[in-house]
């Protein structure tokens, strides 16, 4: 039996604006099994980026049960919840979030420096991704030297760098061009082959279709298949 | 290793121009604190010096009355009640080790067409003595000379480069408001004393001369006097307050002489600068102080410029704690920057300003050490609040463009 990576049940969020509250997550349920390269669609609002804050560990839900790796998380403190991001996550943004006065290979390491120590072996494993990544013309580049296409691929290779069970992608392809968009998907199925889990929130269908799996989500909930 | 830190520090260089202008409001603060304290242990040194010149153990009584002023002895007006018979009278207390007469008044000298003007101190042969003025070359005044009304003059250090350069002085005839003395001593260099005045721009002649046959007075300004013992000066000061009050048939309210003392004027002194130096160390912390809120706001700013560098540090794994740490490292490393600066700013101009105002050297380690204590510790207090609103940065801001 395949090992679930993310079990999610009857998760509800509520934001406030001012005094008005809103609602962005209705009972949402979630599995998610290892090895798996799951599309989460939705249309701007539906709550398909609270709802990956949430898998991310960086919010918590209002109520539901969230169980990442076998271990439930509602209870960890900050600071677990912190280790579990390093360890076992990675994040790719539309936005990229590269650190701007950091090369690409600097910005690879960046997960490790929260590890403690950055020693040669890590130098060199990072070199390795960001040559399998081809972007070994580019190591110490800054990322404003950078292509859309080249940056979002050493932000991948930072969410690689902790040799993390799941990736977790917001719109990866959002600022990129049709070719670049490609190429990074390419390397989204790639990773998934290898056996990382990937889940992605997406709004264009195109880019869902390199997924295994499409879950739509509407006004806070799952549409049913 | 080094990527380590640059990853931890490389935010700080990111912005040069702004890291230069937090700094700069510290570098101003720790300067002016380290050249003020400087200063401040320089002038402490050279009072002390001062009073050395004068002498824990003499005393002066001086006509009319006598107000300190900034460490000086400002006789206010012109009295003519304290008589050479009083000198007389005070030579009788007990436990009095050198007592003179001075008459002083300013002198037109020349020599072979040289001329110029000094200060003419009627003193008899104990002033030296009391006053520990070494001689260069020739002798003192003889009590004969004193008594005999004999023209003779003790030159100071600069009267008689002046007037002989490199030349023999001895035995040589200058005019004093046109009288003639004959030279029968070099003073060697002294400096300016507590009282402020060049005690190498002078010429002392008997106090007797001074009265008769130079000023034509009846009266003397001082009576200068040393005790044997410096225990008895509060005593002996006493017994010619009394002495002096007895004499002069006047009350201790309106008295026509005042008793001075180094005591007295290092008192003075001291308290000036003390004044003094508290008024500029507490700006020189103002001033840091107002650094520290520069680099404050500077902090604070570049968090909020940040934030989305701090959320991904989170979400990739940073606890609040390497937040906090860093930021507060950076404020730390911002003013200790600022403070290195100017340290050296501050130790170069002590060591530039010092002799040029004409104090002693000091090297100021322990301003040196106060600042950098101060320095790191401003720098902890800058980033405490900056780096506390960097730990509150929440990571979903990261995804929150479309939610």
């Amino acid at each position: 039996m395949v090992k679930k990576l993310v079990i999610l049940k009857n998760i509800t969020k509520t934001y406030y604006t001012g005094k008005v509250a809103y609602q962005v997550l209705k009972g949402i349920s979630l599995e998610v099994e290892e090895g798996e390269f799951l599309a989460i669609m939705g249309a701007s609002g539906s709550g398909k980026s609270t709802l990956l804050n949430i898998i991310g560990l960086l919010d918590k839900p209002d109520s539901g049960i969230y169980i990442f790796d076998g271990q439930e998380v509602n209870q960890l403190t900050k600071k677990e919840l912190a280790y579990l991001r390093n360890r076992k996550i990675g994040f790719v943004f539309q936005a990229f979030y590269l650190v701007p006065w950091a090369t690409a290979l600097e910005n690879v390491l960046l997960p490790l420096l929260y590890r403690g120590k950055i020693n040669k072996e890590d130098e060199k494993k990072a070199v390795e991704l960001l040559k399998r990544l081809r972007l070994e013309k580019r190591i110490n580049a800054k990322p404003n030297e950078l292509s859309g296409g080249e940056q979002q691929r050493v932000a991948i290779a930072r969410a690689l760098i902790t040799n993390p069970k799941l990736l977790l992608a917001d719109e990866p392809t959002g600022n990129l061009d049709s070719k670049s968009s490609q190429e990074v998907m390419n390397i989204f199925k790639e990773l998934n082959e290898n056996g990382i889990t990937i889940i992605m929130v997406t709004h264009d269908p195109e880019i869902a279709d390199f997924a295994k799996k499409i879950k739509i989500i509407k006004d806070g909930t799952f549409i049913k298949e | 290793m080094f990527i380590k830190y640059k990853l931890l520090w490389g935010g700080l260089f990111h912005k040069k121009l702004r890291l230069f202008l937090s700094v700069i409001g510290i570098i101003i603060g720790v300067a002016s604190l380290l050249l003020m304290n400087s200063f401040g242990e320089s002038a402490k040194i050279k009072t002390l010096k001062e009073i050395e010149t004068f002498g824990p153990e003499v005393m002066m009584v001086v006509a009319g009355s006598v107000k300190v002023h900034g460490g000086r002895a400002i006789q206010t007006e012109i009295t003519t009640t304290l008589k050479p018979a009083d000198a007389e009278a005070l030579r009788k207390i007990k436990g009095i080790k050198y007592l003179s007469p001075v008459f002083n008044g300013d002198g037109i000298i020349r020599y072979l067409g040289n001329n110029l003007t000094t200060i003419v101190n009627g003193v008899n042969e104990e002033y030296l003595l009391l006053r520990k003025f070494p001689l260069l070359e020739g002798r003192n005044f003889l009590k004969d000379e004193i008594l005999g009304y004999k023209k003779v003059a003790i030159l100071g250090y600069k009267i008689k480069r002046e007037l002989f350069e490199d030349k023999n002085s001895i035995g040589k005839i200058i005019l004093i408001n046109k009288l003639p003395f004959r030279v029968i001593g070099v003073l060697a260099p002294i400096g300016i004393d507590a009282s402020n005045t060049d005690q190498d721009d002078q010429i002392l002649i008997p106090w007797t001369v001074a009265i008769s046959a130079v000023y034509n007075v009846d009266y003397i300004r001082s009576i200068y006097l040393s005790v044997e013992n410096l225990e008895e000066i509060h005593l002996i000061e006493k017994q010619i307050n009394k002495i002096l009050l007895k004499r002069h048939k006047v009350s201790e309210r309106n008295k026509d002489f005042d008793i001075v003392k180094a005591e007295d004027i290092l008192q003075v002194k001291t308290q000036t600068t003390e004044l003094f130096s508290t008024l500029v160390k507490s700006i020189s912390i103002l001033c840091l102080f107002v650094g520290a809120l520069g680099v404050t706001a500077i902090m604070t700013l570049s968090v909020n410029e940040r934030k989305k560098e701090i959320g991904i540090r989170k979400a990739l794994g940073a606890e609040d704690k390497n937040i906090l740490f860093q930021f507060l490292a950076e404020s730390v490393f911002i003013t200790s920057l600022g403070g290195a600066i100017g340290i050296l700013i501050g130790v170069v101009g002590s060591l530039i300003f010092l002799p040029l105002f004409d104090y002693p050297l000091v090297f100021p380690w322990i301003p040196i050490l106060t600042s950098t204590l101060l320095t790191i510790f401003s720098g902890i207090i800058a980033g405490i609040y900056p780096a506390y609103k960097a730990t509150q940065v929440d990571p979903i801001i990261l995804l929150r463009h479309n939610f």
